[in-house]
């Protein structure tokens, strides 16, 4: 099989995170504050990054301000080579810190809000987080790096859409994401309260639409309609092993930060084993890297190497079995799964049960479907 | 959204980059190309695309950028230079790795 070049380093650098997201897709399962990587562990695991082709280097958590050495870790994914992403709620990042950061060569900055309105946004986060993301928007525009606002869609907050984005509007930045809650974790387990109905995405599309064209030239909009709703299922992580590859704050390396869930892995630690080889060599990087794992009607599929199948932990958490089809694809023998969620729980009144120490990590799950836009040429 | 004015100055936007070189890359004998990395993605580029960007330096104005193309490629209809580069940039700044 042709192995792919590797794109991109997710570097989970710590669990810990102030926050408490409702939909925090975080593993229930945390490494340790004292089994994180050092620094010099990390600057090595950028240089290996580097050379193994890597582009990008996206750091997150748990929240990556918790670690002091961030500024170091960034100077260090930038000699390697690498363009740096902070994945980030804000929290504890001040004027000089964030001085610090771009003069280490941090490239890009994406910080997610839970709504436009206050009272709401800090209830979801289960922390009062939003005016300090606020002025620490305006402290960003100070500085000449890449600006992207994550906004986090659901249920509770769609039908003021359009408010939310005017709302973003004003923090100009150069990237808006409208993110749809994906439904893995706490998500899960708030699913009923979480799901938006069909009649309320139909609008917030119409919503995305018009502001995309308001807004052409100055503020990118990206947006991937919610694979419950979809024909066929997102392109999870950009194809198993296929673009790449999660270090967790413990130094596991994971094709995709929920792999955790999936029963008879075994990941590789990169305290022991170079980047390379488990990119190239692991059994869990080439489990469902390729065709040869898939089942029919992916087989034969003429969007085989579209989705790839779609999301491996999906189809483990809703069918029980991590090679099925992704039932979110409207082909997959188990679609009847998402058809009862949608008919049984987008319109229900379901109350919330909000997370009490979970670390917030939602971001890169939900991009998932159009995180990986490495293009060869314009097109 | 209109393409670039004779008299702006296009440039990468905020966050956007050039790439290292990698020496994989320079080989004797390969194409010359370059990379420019962005949020979450990454622009390879070769021949004319490479030549545009790499004058996309906020100095130079977009007309003195077209001049200059026209003169190399003497051989193509200089309306139509203009006008795939205007689109190209624009389209880029669509994306937000171009400004001007």
């Amino acid at each position: 099989m042709m192995i792919p070049n590797p794109l991109a380093l997710i570097a989970e650098i710590t669990h810990r995170c102030p926050l408490h997201c409702v939909y925090c897709s975080n593993p229930i399962e945390m490494a340790a504050a004292s089994s994180e990587m050092s620094t010099t562990e990390w600057i090595d695991i950028f240089q290996q990054a580097g050379k193994l082709g890597m582009l990008h280097a996206h750091f997150t958590g748990g929240e990556p301000l918790a670690r002091p050495d961030l500024t170091k870790l960034i100077a260090g994914a930038r000699a390697a080579g690498l363009y740096t992403n902070l994945i980030t709620s804000g929290i504890g990042l001040a004027g000089a810190r964030l001085q610090a950061l771009v003069e280490a060569g941090l490239d890009h900055i994406q910080i997610s809000f839970q709504d436009s309105r206050e009272e709401a946004a800090n209830w979801i986060a289960g922390a009062k987080a939003h005016a300090h993301k606020v002025e620490l928007s305006h402290l960003i525009r100070r500085h000449k790096i890449a600006f992207t606002v994550n906004l986090v869609v659901h249920r509770q907050n769609i039908d003021h859409l359009e408010e939310m984005i005017a709302f973003i509007e004003e923090l100009a930045p150069d990237r808006m994401e409208i993110a749809h809650t994906q439904y893995y974790g706490w998500a899960l387990r708030n699913r009923a309260a979480l799901l938006p109905t069909r009649a309320q995405l139909e609008r917030a599309v119409q919503a995305v639409a018009a502001a995309e064209k308001r807004l052409a030239g100055r503020i990118r909009i990206d947006s991937v309609v919610p694979d419950y709703y979809a024909r066929f299922p997102k392109v999870c992580m950009g194809g198993w092993g296929r673009r790449l590859m999660l270090i967790n704050p413990a130094g596991k390396a994971l094709p995709c930060h929920a792999a955790e869930v999936i029963p008879g892995l075994e990941f590789e630690n990169v305290r022991r084993q170079t980047l390379e080889f488990i990119w190239k060599e692991s059994s869990s990087f080439q489990r469902f890297r390729g065709e040869e794992w898939m089942p029919e009607p992916c087989r034969s599929c003429d969007q085989r190497a579209e989705d790839f199948g779609g999301c491996r932990c999906q189809a483990l958490l809703l069918t029980g079995n991590a090679a099925a089809t992704d039932p979110a694809c409207s082909l997959a023998p188990a679609h009847h799964i998402i058809e009862a969620a949608l008919r049984e729980e987008a319109n229900s009144g379901a109350a919330i049960s909000q997370p009490i120490s979970a670390p917030s990590f939602v971001q890169l799950q939900q991009r998932a479907g159009n995180l990986w836009s490495y293009r060869t040429n314009p097109e | 959204m209109p393409p670039p004015e004779d008299s702006s100055q296009p440039r990468l936007a905020a966050g956007c980059r050039w790439g290292m070189e990698k020496e994989k890359e320079s080989k004797p004998g390969s194409k010359t190309e370059r990379v420019i990395l962005y949020p979450e993605g990454a622009l390879r580029l070769r021949d004319t695309g490479l030549l545009i960007l790499e004058s996309c330096d906020g100095q130079r104005t977009f007309g003195e950028i077209i001049a200059e193309l026209q003169a190399k490629f003497g051989d193509a209809d200089p309306g139509k230079i203009r006008s795939d580069i205007g689109q190209f940039l624009e389209q880029l700044r669509q994306k937000r790795i171009v400004d001007y």
